[in-house]
């Protein structure tokens, strides 16, 4: 691999009783690359997330963005480092605008506080950006229209919209494709490469719809019961013998 | 899209000088159809505005209960009441002494939100109410700063650059000055990013993490606001009053403050006055049935929740929302009705 990682995972554990959502997962997310993290339901993956984003805290291992240790910092700071992340299922303000929905990623990458906002500090420029992303997107809105009249194809593409809005350095996007149909995968794969060539953000994509990880991605980590089984390219990965056990099961005359 | 955003626009402008209007007749108006004990009570419904705009915030814009409005309300009214009646041996000018409480109410409520945000959601909320009995038999104990069962009496009027209100009509003036600032500074609130924040943390406190926004000190900055704000209620009911006690300070009034927010609607800053008002003039309306009062409250709130959860404000905007759409439709459907032949 060339160039120095964005985000690394060092043999990150986490367990929830007896259950091991990620034993020492180790791999790392380099910038302006799209990495994609598969596996069987359950396997760990959106615990890894949540791992990364500070939501969990490891049981053991670190993480690391940028070069520094992040393990222990609380998930806001992450995200104000600029780690930022879309949900299975979108979170948006309820009764609330889109615009406003859209000015809390903006309130992000602004960088302003509290007090400057209030003294009428506005976040610029945003709205250009937003049309340039809707673009590709393929999709309008009227600003002042509440959040709940989007279809919910578009609230998620909404939702990595809003997080590019925070300028994040690394993206953790979570089945972005689940519910949409194949346009909306289509232009979400879009979002996700501008993200990724003109914005040089790394990209961590869990995704079920292998078309969409086989396209985008061009290295691939599987795990399985929170262990890292694979990790390649798409060509390696869907050749390999674990991949299909995990994902088949074992032929037992085999 | 910009005639969309034209119609928009409009809107906003026609809601804006419609309120102001409501509110310019409402200022005119009131003092002159209403009596020196009414004036009393209107004048006490304003302030109380001040202190449920406080609950609003940690309501309705942050989604979290608390009750500890009342707790804040008594530091700012017993500060004001010790400083300038001189009981303990100053007298000092009444404006000073109202800022002092406010800064006052809101270094105790950042302190009090710093501890009790250590807990999440429900427990903060019990938490709150613990407070208040605290606060509360304090205030009602507490001979040396709080007078004790006798509360504290002979506080002076408000006096600025030697000017002060003759009788309950000048207060009334005084007062919109007051619930004019405070009202703006959280519509203000409520369009910057702390308003934002807050309603993420409302809304998602795990998506609202993940957007930068760091939720503990959000909601404590939140809660000073409150306090703040109720200090500055507190202070205001002393001067107006100028008499306290323990009784205006206990868990009862604080459950009428968060009526008084649900009734307007929780995040509006214009409900939570009409709430304020109804709330405070009804056991004066209904003086004649006072008897089942407490009866009708109980029976109203629960009527309330399951109909209009988001209030009065939330009513009129669905049916606000609904009557635009009908006229939509009519403007659309106009040209071929009414064309050439009329």
């Amino acid at each position: 691999m060339t160039g120095k990682p964005i985000l690394r995972l060092d043999d990150v554990s986490k367990r929830f009783g007896g259950v091991v959502a990620a034993d020492e997962v180790t791999f790392s997310v380099f910038p302006g690359r799209i990495h994609g993290l598969i596996g069987p339901n359950g396997a760990g993956k959106s615990t890894l997330m949540n791992l990364i984003s500070g939501i969990y805290r490891p049981d053991g291992g670190r993480i690391y963005f940028d070069g520094r240790d992040v393990t222990d910092a609380p998930s806001h700071k992450r995200a104000v480092m600029g780690i930022g992340r879309t949900f299975q299922t979108p979170r948006f303000l309820q009764r609330s605008s889109i615009r406003d929905n859209l000015l809390l990623g903006a309130d992000l990458g602004s960088g302003y506080g509290y007090t400057a906002s209030f003294f009428g500090r506005k976040v610029t420029g945003f709205e250009d950006y937003v049309e340039q992303l809707l673009e590709i997107a393929g999709f309008t809105f009227e600003w002042e229209d509440d959040i709940s009249s989007l279809p919910y194809g578009q609230r998620k593409l909404l939702e990595i919209i809003r997080s590019l809005l925070g300028a994040p350095r690394v993206m953790l996007v979570d089945e972005p494709a689940a519910g949409l149909n194949s346009r909306e995968i289509e232009n979400a794969m879009g979002l996700l490469d501008f993200a990724a060539k003109e914005k040089n953000i790394g990209i961590l994509l869990i995704e079920h719809s292998m078309d969409m990880i086989m396209n985008i991605c061009r290295d691939i980590v599987v795990i399985n019961f929170g262990r890292v089984i694979a990790a390649g390219t798409p060509a390696e990965i869907q050749s390999n013998e674990d991949v299909i056990v995990a994902y088949l099961g074992r032929n037992l005359e085999a | 899209m910009s005639k969309k955003k034209n119609a928009f626009l409009s809107m906003t402008v026609f809601k804006v000088a419609a309120l102001s209007a409501a509110f310019a007749a409402f200022a005119f108006y009131t003092p002159r159809f209403t009596n020196d004990y009414s004036m009393m009570i209107m004048n006490v419904s304003l302030i109380n505005f001040i202190a449920a705009l406080g609950l609003s915030v940690m309501l309705g814009m942050g989604g979290q209960l608390s009750f500890a409005a009342v707790s804040f309300m008594g530091a700012g009214a017993y500060f004001v009441a010790n400083l300038t009646n001189g009981r303990l041996g100053v007298i000092w000018e009444p404006v000073p002494v109202l800022a002092g409480a406010v800064l006052f109410a809101a270094f105790a409520a950042w302190i009090c939100g710093a501890v009790l945000f250590r807990l999440g959601g429900t427990y903060f909320t019990f938490a709150t109410i613990g407070f208040v009995q605290v606060t509360w038999s304090v205030y009602l104990n507490y001979k040396f700063l709080c007078g004790g069962p006798d509360g504290v009496s002979g506080i002076p009027v408000i006096r600025f650059l030697g000017m002060s209100p003759r009788n309950y009509h000048d207060w009334f003036y005084i007062l919109l000055g007051f619930v004019l600032a405070a009202g703006f500074l959280i519509e203000r609130v409520r369009k910057s990013r702390l308003g934002r924040s807050l309603a993420s943390i409302r809304d998602n406190e795990i998506a609202a993490q993940t957007l930068g926004v760091n939720i503990y000190r959000t909601k404590v900055i939140a809660f000073t606001i409150a306090g703040a704000l109720s200090g500055l209620a507190g202070g205001l009911y002393a001067m107006h009053n100028q008499f306290i006690s323990s009784d205006l300070f206990t868990f009862d009034m604080a459950t009428t403050y968060v009526i008084m927010t649900m009734l307007g609607g929780v995040n509006n800053t214009v409900g939570v006055f009409v709430g304020s008002i109804l709330v405070t003039m009804l056991p004066e309306w209904l003086r004649p049935v006072q008897r089942y009062l407490k009866l009708s409250y109980g029976v109203g709130i629960i009527l309330l929740m399951i109909f209009m959860p988001m209030g009065l404000a939330g009513l009129c905007n669905a049916v606000l929302k609904k009557l635009s759409k009908r006229i939509l439709k009519k403007t659309r459907a106009e040209p071929d009705t009414l064309g050439w032949e009329k």
